[in-house]
């Protein structure tokens, strides 16, 4: 069979559009398990085509070119910003020429000033001026032959839809519509706020440039149960819409103009892997106890949506150890309601009922951005005004949301997560509003949860050095590992150059993650574990070992992890625990865990793989 | 004595292995901001304003293409000096 490697690095700049050989591989992270096969749907960069169409007033016009005016020179601003950023000494250095292009784009007389004369003559509005501008210098790039040329028509896009976004006051996220049924979505990048409004039902698959194991939205088509493969690179480039193409998200495997062997081939690994996932299912039903009766871990499931609370509890949770709000927020010009809050948060807590909902408040910030709160940019936003530091910050709406989780835990069992906390005095604070909101719902008569659990994500260093402080202030922990592994290893997960370095099982991190047992178990506070570390089958015996409680995952991860449980002894987990704290390095540890699953669970832990 | 209203034509070939890209592109229309004058590309009779990126990009000038500058008015001499320099300049600057 003849199968082709394409060289994601290769330029040819001087050769014209070729055709794809069959069967030609390419390979990116596998990112969410499973296979797709089917038709590609590129995703292209939509905003102008979210344009409002408008004929102005002649008395408009002058106005509507001064705001033009304006937010060039905003994106200008903006641009120049940027790249005073990059050093001399930057990776990007070389390549900074580009922001200058960029910056010169946007007075280029073909931009600029077509887009005034197209308002002052055209009367068209701003808005619609630019995009018609802009598809049209785009369209003269599309005849060119010579390739790198042809892709400069990326540049204006980029460049249009700075000022366009600031033209329209949205953030920089792309709108999802409606995909056709059954698609692979192919897209250079994915947002989380992208990846919220994915559907299951309409995507087979995504593959993307850009991304990483970690990225928010390789999590999320985990939780989707969507394949997906990312940092591919030039995928997006390689494809159009209707090719038919296999993505393989256990290998990182893109299969470009398959032939009929390959798609049969990996027909039938799909079909193997469907009758593995179907057959651990009813492990789903049944509790974590380890098989000595030592122990039993409470298993709940992470989500970010209403919509997968059935998937969830399909898999067998026991509630949700993480219920993420991010997303009522997200890809919106206001913000949501209490209402709407409130009818979100009551359907999962109502659906779950007896179990319990962890309800995570607004963990905004960071790499996530509301349009509707209009956040400054920050150089560093892990580190910044993100999470509860907003929360405090932003009163009102930090008031509104608790009022939502207050009501709608009298529906259920509710619990309220305070993100990122690093000091007694955020506990403190949160308290005292807390206290003002059951105040404010008890004098208007409204019904609320007054015993609604109170725990906060142990997710920064300094949070798990002050772990016996904390246990005395609330009822619960939830170890965050990824932010928690992110700050405590300093890496920046999103960055290409250093996630290498992200290793889960570093000494450090299992260190940290004792001393938050410790704590906890000293002061009868409930330890429990929200990030993708939770969900690993490999992390399983140790995570036991440890003493964690609750470890609350993908709501796919379920089956598998309860069947594991229930087959190895709590002592077991106890030495094996004992013997990893004594190894020097994550590389060491990981060996040790894979090899002793590998041993315990052949079959399993070659399919979870799969 | 130079007689700066004379409209001065120069015919180079590009020797950058990409073309005429971005880069070029850009430092061609840095190099505008110092002048005054009115300077045009021309390649197979499309003729675009030295000022602008996109329409040197859109010349879609390949390695080896021709092209011709044209330029009036104060300082043109220079400008096309320095214009022609950086489009014949064959050093192998790689793509960004």
């Amino acid at each position: 069979m003849l199968q082709t490697m394409l060289d994601k690095n290769s330029e040819t700049p001087e050769q014209g559009p070729k055709e794809i050989p069959q069967n030609t591989m390419v390979k990116g992270i596998g990112v969410s398990v499973g296979i797709g096969i089917g038709q590609v749907a590129l995703m292209e960069r939509l905003v102008t085509e979210i344009c409002p169409c408008r004929i102005l007033t002649p008395e408009e016009i002058p106005g509507e070119v001064a705001r033009f005016e304006e937010a060039v020179e905003n994106a200008e601003k903006r641009l120049k910003t940027i790249k005073s950023h990059i050093d001399s000494d930057h990776p990007l250095e070389d390549h900074s020429y580009i922001l200058d292009t960029h910056i010169l784009l946007l007075r280029d007389k073909m931009l600029y000033e077509g887009t005034k004369r197209a308002i002052e003559q055209g009367r068209q509005n701003a808005e619609w001026a630019l995009s018609e501008v802009m598809s049209k210098i785009t369209a003269a790039f599309d005849s060119i032959d010579d390739e790198y040329l042809r892709e400069r028509a990326l540049d204006v896009h980029f460049v249009g839809e700075r000022v366009l976004k600031i033209l329209l006051g949205v953030s920089s996220e792309k709108k999802i519509y409606q995909l056709p049924a059954s698609t692979i979505l192919v897209s250079h990048d994915l947002s989380p706020a992208d990846a919220a409004q994915l559907k299951k039902e309409s995507v087979l698959a995504i593959a993307t440039d850009v991304g990483g194991r970690t990225s928010h939205s390789a999590i999320m088509s985990r939780s989707l149960k969507i394949p997906a493969v990312t940092g591919l690179e030039k995928i997006s480039k390689l494809v159009k819409t209707g090719d038919t193409i296999i993505v393989d998200g256990s290998t990182g495997l893109v299969i470009l103009n398959p032939d009929a062997e390959m798609i049969f081939r990996y027909r039938q690994r799909q079909e193997l892997l469907r009758n593995y996932h179907q057959s651990l299912l009813a492990f789903g039903r049944l509790p974590a106890v380890t098989s000595d009766g030592g122990r039993e871990i409470r298993i709940l499931a992470n989500i970010e949506l209403v919509d997968e609370v059935d998937i969830a509890i399909a898999h067998g949770c026991e509630g949700i150890g993480l219920f993420r709000t991010e997303y009522l927020f997200l890809g919106r010009e206001d913000l949501p309601s209490e209402e709407e809050q409130f009818e979100a948060y009551r359907a999962v807590v109502a659906l779950n009922k007896p179990y319990p909902v962890t309800i995570r408040t607004l963990d905004i910030g960071g790499d996530k951005i509301a349009s509707s709160l209009n956040l400054p940019l920050e150089t560093n936003p892990a580190m910044g005004l993100r999470a509860i530091r907003l929360c405090l910050n932003l009163r009102n709406l930090f008031k509104t949301q608790l009022k939502a989780i207050l009501r709608a835990a009298h529906y259920g069992n509710c619990r309220l997560l305070v993100p990122m906390v690093s000091s007694i005095t955020e506990v403190h604070d949160t308290k005292i509003i807390l206290q003002e909101v059951k105040a404010e719902l008890a004098s208007e008569g409204t019904p609320f949860g007054e015993d609604i659990k109170f725990g906060i994500l142990v997710e920064v260093p300094a949070a798990v050095a002050i772990a016996d402080l904390l246990a005395r202030e609330v009822d619960f922990f939830s170890i965050g590992t990824n932010d928690l592994i992110q700050y405590s290893l300093a890496i920046d997960r999103l960055n290409e150059h250093v996630n290498y370095l992200y290793d889960t099982l570093h000494p450090a991190v299992l260190r940290l993650i004792r001393q938050v047992v410790n704590a906890g178990q000293a002061y009868g506070v409930s330890v429990a574990m929200c990030g993708e570390m939770a969900g690993d089958p490999v992390n399983v015996p140790i995570l036991v070992g440890l003493g964690i409680d609750e470890l609350s995952m993908n709501a796919l991860s379920i089956p598998l992890v309860k069947k594991m449980i229930r087959s190895i002894s709590y002592d077991d987990c106890l030495e094996l625990t004992h013997h990893a704290f004594q190894m020097q390095t994550a590389q060491e540890i990981h060996d040790f865990l894979e090899k002793w699953i590998f041993e315990k669970f052949p079959g399993d832990y070659f399919l979870s793989q799969q | 004595m130079v007689l700066e209203s004379e409209l001065l034509e120069k015919t180079v070939t590009i020797g950058n292995q990409l073309g005429l890209h971005a880069r070029v592109a850009t430092s061609l229309v840095q190099t505008m901001k110092r002048h005054t004058c009115q300077v045009t590309v021309a390649k197979d009779g499309m003729e675009v304003d030295a000022r602008s990126v996109l329409g040197l990009l859109l010349l879609a000038a390949t390695p080896g293409a021709e092209l011709i500058i044209r330029a009036q008015g104060p300082g043109s001499r220079e400008a096309v000096e320095q214009i022609s320099k950086l489009l014949e300049n064959n050093a192998s600057d790689h793509v960004g």
